[in-house]
């Protein structure tokens, strides 16, 4: 209220200062959407072209048809080569949900033991830790996939989730590292001197107090398992255990431009659960890719 | 007993596979493919093939009337596009786990033969489970290698000139059997003046149609072990491919690439294709306009070179159940009722039962079964010669390499020093 | 756990509370202090176990086992076969290794500064306090999350091709290339737009890195004259360097790995190639024709330690060079 009333009846002084910055706050506001404008475009180009007949997509500079069909979308009730959507959806939401808990529970334990106990060899580990952190993944895709292979557990979810156990994303050890060291030592040690055991202190005190980095993680865990394209295509070999990804390069393959708008359906309709988590969570997610850069 | 040893097998090897593999030392684990028999005497076997739905559908019923004749075979399928069922397939190969049975084609013969995966099923022919008898034009061979039965055709096909009818028609050009190479290019360019569409979709990339050729002058893209033909020959073909690419009588090859998986031909931007003779049936549904058939053109105005290829069904060399894998291959290359459900799909039925079993009625599949019949009244048809270990990576290496060409990325002289190279590599491993 | 056990030592550390001036350590016995270290390293050991499970499990031992396979011939069906440096030979000989090399190069050299560059140029349009920030700074971001999905690859491909939009209006302005993702040469340029597009995580860093530029080094600056591009040349980018060297070599690492999009908007490495004329064919797209098309695990391998070795050098080469250019506050590091 107060603020309105300043508004309309402004003290000389501040229109002034209102007349300069008005020119700038435009220039401002211009600039940021025409950035906004190149980013969404791709965007909303893919939700309109999801209502158009399929000859129309490509060739059409209208980003929304005159008449909207929604047959792209029903078309998907048929599924991919005999499989439903809901299937690929399934797994991909398995895969996910597992990597999340894996995730979260390994990296976590890993971190407290940087951040919180004094052990022989620490610094060794964790230089080791943050070397994985630098190398390249496809050093180890194919021993991995020989190991996994001799194990048997080719089209299996094991490959793709064991690692995420075995807390080998040093990414988020390391953000977890840095939340952990930057929370007030009095409160464990405190814990400790009521005779608090490790875990207790983890369990009880620093989990709790480091949810922001694990939601923060566990969200960049659920996307990253979403949309990975390369684990899945090595080791899933059979459609019916295929996530969202592998199903949409399916249908790129099977159907192609024969039914070009039901792939861009489909396309929109594979990337809605990471918008939805990013609508709900942006918050967390920004400020834990901004603390991760600031602490490198 | 028998289960229970085998799981401790499986975990020993396991444990043992795990660290072999972190010590450094990928040796191939032996294969423990479960036991899948069960105390009843039901057998289950997996099938595997490479397709779309509307194959799967039909497979699908011909599973369940198999099933029905033989109620103690059970049969598990599972099925994907063509390359992704290479690269599955391989995997599960190598890791001894692939399927009972499976759709194959000619250039994985060889390959997979080398490797000890596939089954030789003139056993079974012996032992009454699989009957060679009553194949169309000599198709029972189609499978043989050195003595060894490792694949029974399903279906046959052959190449042929995919036309769009209207424009052909637009051009005036009537392609006939005995048509040369003089004539087809003449055709060619009457198709750009007249209709201002290339004629051709990139025939320089086939490898099966550059096969015809070599064969019309007593020569083959492959020998037993490697390339029968020269550098020099390769040359004369990619130097008049590159001259019909700049005048335009060939697809525009940048435009060929944006529109795939979908064919020049039904995309509009060429008035034909060289490729096999059933996938009219694709591009009918695909494009808009009506394909046909025309003949492959010839050297001498008689000889095409043309065979009939084929899928094939193959089994896997240590499968627990080759004789329910014969019975099953049996059934479905003899049963009619099979042939009346498959249709052309996979190519017109091998055996004659089952070719008189069904006659389309659809314009699309008559043509097919016409184009088929005339070859065989011809007389044009030849055997061909299984493929060597590595004839796959030859032809995609091919493919790729005439598209640089083509493409502008290389010159005739350095497309095929390269594709020889890559070839050399790929047939000697 | 019996309360009794839990209890003596918990005075003892109550003792130690009562006198923490002079430190815990010191006054604590040498028996203690060794119970309690051992205690420590078994606590610290049995945290770690799932990190050093997967360290030698899925990192130490599949790096010591790529090593060997880049000296065999290794086609998963017969046990590797040593042939010494035959796989390296090969590599380099190969003119398509050569040309996977040059792709990726290119498509970091090219797109890494011009993402990097659109960030921080971004950023630093943020950075005014003004109303929507939050907002634009959440959709600015938000292609960096859906950017490596299979979805976005697809669309990117269709807004690139023959006819679509970036053709059309290309067209407005006279130059017809018949649409980028058909050309050997153009279609890589339509990753680099993708990974531009992408700015917003290096943008988010640069925007946390110039929100902590002490405001008074401006208003002093303001006060001598300096014009704002000097402010930003003298105070901005000496304070945010060590955010732009982490980004720098953040996305230069991350650039050289590119997989997926490639992979896609060539059409998938089917029959073989990547794009026309494997216009797409990243090393990463190679190593994987090579490796799981082409059965040639052991090639594959020389080929994954080859990537190793460079990307090693360009980070080392990232760290010798930032002695020069990035400024770390006194204390920080």
């Amino acid at each position: 209220m107060s603020a309105q009333a300043t508004d309309v009846t402004p003290a000389p002084s501040a229109k002034g200062a209102l007349r300069r910055r008005l020119p700038g706050s435009l220039a401002w506001h211009l600039g940021s959407l025409a950035i906004l404008a190149v980013i969404l475009y791709p965007v909303i180009w893919v939700i309109g072209g999801s209502f158009k007949e399929s000859g129309d997509i490509v060739g059409s500079l209208d980003l929304f048809p005159a008449d909207p069909i929604i047959s792209n979308y029903t078309g998907l009730a048929d599924g991919i080569a005999d499989i439903s959507i809901s299937t690929f959806f399934v797994n991909s939401l398995v895969l996910a949900v597992g990597s999340v808990i894996g995730i979260v529970a390994s990296c976590s334990l890993t971190a407290y033991a940087f951040a919180k106990i004094r052990f022989a060899g620490r610094n060794l580990l964790f230089t080791l830790m943050i070397g994985t952190l630098l190398l390249p993944y496809h050093v180890l895709l194919i021993p991995q996939y020989v190991l996994f292979r001799n194990m048997d557990m080719i089209n299996t979810y094991t490959p793709l989730l064991l690692g995420k156990y075995l807390a080998t994303e040093a990414f988020f050890v390391f953000l977890m590292v840095q939340f952990m060291r930057n929370l007030p030592k009095e409160l464990d040690e405190a814990a400790r001197l009521d005779g608090c055991g490790h875990f207790r202190i983890y369990w009880s005190i620093v989990l709790p107090l480091c949810r922001p980095a694990l939601i923060t993680s566990a969200i960049f865990t659920f996307i990253n398992a979403w949309n990975d394209f390369m684990g899945p295509l090595i080791y899933l070999n059979e459609p019916s255990k295929y996530t969202v990804s592998l199903g949409l390069k399916m249908f790129v393959d099977q159907e192609g431009l024969a039914n070009y708008g039901g792939m861009i359906a489909m396309s929109l309709v594979a990337l809605l659960p990471v918008l939805a988590f990013f609508l709900a969570f942006q918050r967390y997610l920004i400020d834990g890719m901004a603390t991760s850069g600031l602490k490198g | 007993m028998q289960q229970g040893r085998n799981v401790e097998r499986r975990t020993i090897l396991k444990a043992a596979g795990a660290s072999l593999a972190v010590a450094g030392l990928g040796a191939t684990a032996t294969a423990c493919g479960g036991g899948s028999g069960s105390g009843d005497g039901t057998v289950t076997i997996r099938y595997s093939w490479w397709g779309a739905e509307d194959r799967a559908e039909r497979i699908n019923k011909t599973i369940a009337l198999f099933e029905k004749k033989y109620p103690k075979i059970k049969v598990k399928t599972d099925f994907q596009p063509y390359t992704d069922f290479w690269k599955k397939f391989n995997t599960q190969a190598s890791g001894g786990n692939p399927p009972d049975v499976f759709q194959n084609a000619i250039g994985f013969l060889r390959k997979y033969d080398a490797k000890n995966v596939l089954l030789d099923l003139s056993e079974q022919v012996k032992a009454g489970n699989l009957s060679m008898d009553g194949f169309r034009a000599g198709l029972e061979k189609f499978g043989e290698i050195d003595g060894k039965l490792l694949g029974v055709p399903v279906g046959s096909n052959s190449m042929a000139l995919v036309i769009d009818k209207p424009v052909y028609t637009r051009a005036g050009v009537k392609p006939e059997q005995g048509w040369t190479w003089d004539d087809f290019d003449e055709a060619m360019t009457r198709i750009r003046d007249r209709t201002g569409r290339a004629g051709d979709s990139g025939m320089y990339g086939v490898m099966y149609l550059y096969d015809l050729y070599l064969r019309q002058n007593g020569k083959a893209f492959f020998t037993e072990d490697g390339l029968g033909f020269s550098e020099t020959d390769l040359t004369a073909w990619w130097t008049k491919a590159e001259k019909g690419v700049k005048s335009g009588l060939f697809a525009d090859p940048k435009k060929v690439a944006q529109i795939k998986p979908k064919s020049a031909l039904s995309a509009e931007l060429a008035g034909s294709e060289f490729t096999w003779d059933n996938f009219t049936v694709r591009y009918t549904s695909e494009g808009k306009s009506e394909y046909g058939l025309a003949p492959i053109p010839s050297t001498d105005g008689k000889r095409t070179g043309q065979y009939l290829g084929s899928l094939m069904l193959s089994g896997y060399k240590r499968t627990e159940h080759p004789k329910e894998v014969a019975q099953f291959i049996d059934f479905m290359v003899h049963d009619p009722e099979v042939a009346k459900i498959m249709g052309y799909d996979r190519g017109v039925p091998t055996t004659q039962v089952q070719y008189d079993a069904y006659r389309p009625t659809d314009p699309v599949n008559k043509a097919i079964a016409a184009y088929e019949q005339s070859l065989v009244d011809a007389g044009v048809l030849e055997t061909i010669t299984p493929h060597p270990n590595g004839a796959d990576i030859c032809e995609a290496a091919f493919l790729r390499i005439a598209e640089e060409m083509a493409l502008g990325e290389r010159s005739v002289q350095d497309a095929v020093k390269q594709f020889f190279t890559e070839s050399k590599t790929a047939l000697a491993g | 756990m019996g309360s009794a056990v839990t209890h003596a030592p918990a005075r003892e550390d109550l003792d130690m509370d009562s006198e923490p001036r002079h430190g815990p350590v010191k006054s604590r016995r040498p028996a203690d202090l060794k119970r309690r270290g051992r205690r420590e390293n078994l606590a610290g050991y049995l945290f770690m176990s799932p990190w050093i499970a997967g360290f030698l499990l899925l990192t130490a031992g599949p790096m010591v086992a790529s090593l060997y396979f880049a000296f065999t011939d290794y086609n998963l069906f017969d046990a590797p076969r040593w042939i010494g440096l035959d796989n390296f030979s090969e590599m380099f000989g190969d003119p398509r290794w050569r040309h996977s090399v040059q792709v990726t190069l290119w498509y970091v050299v090219v797109g890494t500064p011009i993402k990097l560059l659109a960030a921080l140029g971004v950023a630093l349009l943020l950075a005014q306090k003004r109303r929507g920030q939050a907002f634009y700074r959440a959709a600015f971001y938000a292609p960096s999350l859906i950017g490596a999905s299979v979805s976005v690859a697809i669309v990117w491909k269709a807004i690139f091709s023959d006819d679509a939009v970036v053709d059309r209006t290309q067209r407005l302005f006279g130059i017809d290339v018949g649409g980028w993702t058909g050309d050997p040469d153009l279609i890589i340029y339509s990753l680099v737009a993708l990974t531009v597009w992408q700015f917003g995580a290096p943008m988010v860093i640069f925007l946390a890195g110039l929100k902590q530029v002490p405001r008074e080094l401006y208003e002093a600056a303001d006060v001598d004259g300096a014009s704002k591009l000097r402010q930003f040349w003298n105070i901005t980018l000496p304070m945010i360097s060590p955010v732009l060297f982490f980004n720098v070599l953040l996305e230069t690492i991350h650039s050289f790995q590119i997989f997926s999009s490639a992979y896609i908007v060539g059409g998938g490495a089917g029959g073989n190639s990547c794009g026309p004329a494997d216009g797409t064919m990243v090393y990463t797209c190679y190593l994987y024709v090579q490796g799981f098309e082409n059965s040639r695990m052991g090639l594959a391998s020389a080929m994954a330690w080859m990537l190793l070795v460079g990307v090693a050098l360009v980070t080392a080469v990232l760290f010798w060079s930032q002695k020069r250019w990035v400024h770390y506050e006194e204390g920080v590091r």
